[in-house]
């Protein structure tokens, strides 16, 4: 099974404040483990929400784009990993290994999501996505399981 | 540029176990994630389980708890992501906006951070590991 474990955004990296030598130590180390035990399969890192923007779908084929900063961080994602495990349980523990991502002072939370397979859709929609398991291997760049130097 | 077009569709967080697109919407979809391959922007993409099965971890002085979906007090939850390369932000809302999005949806388009965006002395601390496309 996979999962994505999301990295809730807090005021500091909204504000593009830099992690500490000691938390990109820890992360790395972190990472290091889950390849070691071959769950990893991607992470990465996102840039304050001041440097992207929303496209919002309304009515009659409308779209509204609108710039960032988005004010509401608490939906906010800073971040997240893509790992492969066995069951939920085992993506919980994973996450609940992961050193407190905000630093100490501040309330830290990761979601943990589970990523659609093929598999997981009805017959008839494996149709209706027909080309996308051909499309997924023809992809440039996949997710590889070991980690790129 | 490496973006993250995270897809936030309208309502998710009510959105039960098993609760499945139309044949119609991921018919559509597939044609915009073959205009995005066609076009050699499209890096990876995932669709996201809905949160009933799902959980949120809370960090409080470094102690971890958990609690399990469903998340419906949330107001946006996070339905599925396309990963893309392209030379501008404005490329990749450009993409954005041409998804076969439902009324309500938002996309939410983010820069990914490059190792080379750190100082230096950040990315000595990294130690080099990278993950994921590059």
């Amino acid at each position: 099974m996979r999962f994505m474990m999301i990295i809730k955004a807090d005021r500091n990296t909204e504000a593009g404040v830099l992690p500490s030598k000691e938390l990109v130590a820890a992360t790395d180390k972190f990472n290091e483990e889950m390849v070691k035990a071959g769950v990893m399969l991607a992470g990465e890192g996102l840039h304050p929400s001041s440097k992207g923007a929303r496209i919002t779908f309304s009515g009659g084929g409308k779209r509204t784009v609108t710039d960032g900063p988005f004010t509401e961080a608490k939906e906010l994602i800073a971040g997240f990993w893509l790992i492969q495990v066995k069951s939920k349980e085992e993506a919980i523990e994973w996450a609940s290994r992961c050193p407190d991502p905000l630093g100490p002072g501040e309330t830290a939370q990761i979601e943990i999501r589970q990523v659609f397979e093929m598999s997981d859709f009805p017959a008839e929609l494996q149709e209706a996505a027909g080309n996308e398991p051909a499309m997924r291997a023809k992809l440039e760049q996949g997710w590889p399981k070991v980690p790129r130097a | 540029m490496r973006f993250m077009m995270l897809m936030i569709p309208s309502g998710y967080e009510k959105a039960e176990a098993g609760a499945m697109p139309s044949a119609e919407m991921v018919a559509e979809m597939t044609k915009y994630n073959e205009a995005l391959t066609k076009a050699g922007v499209l890096l990876a993409l995932d669709g996201l389980h809905p949160a009933s099965n799902g959980a949120r971890i809370s960090f409080s002085g470094g102690k971890p708890t958990v609690t399990d979906g469903p998340f419906t007090e949330a107001k946006e939850l996070i339905g599925g992501y396309w990963m893309i390369r392209v030379k501008s932000k404005a490329e990749a809302v450009a993409w954005a906006s041409r998804c076969p999005a439902q009324d309500g949806d938002v996309i939410e388009v983010r820069q990914v951070q490059e190792m080379s965006d750190f100082p230096p002395e950040v990315q000595k601390a990294a130690g080099g590991t990278r993950l994921g496309p590059q």
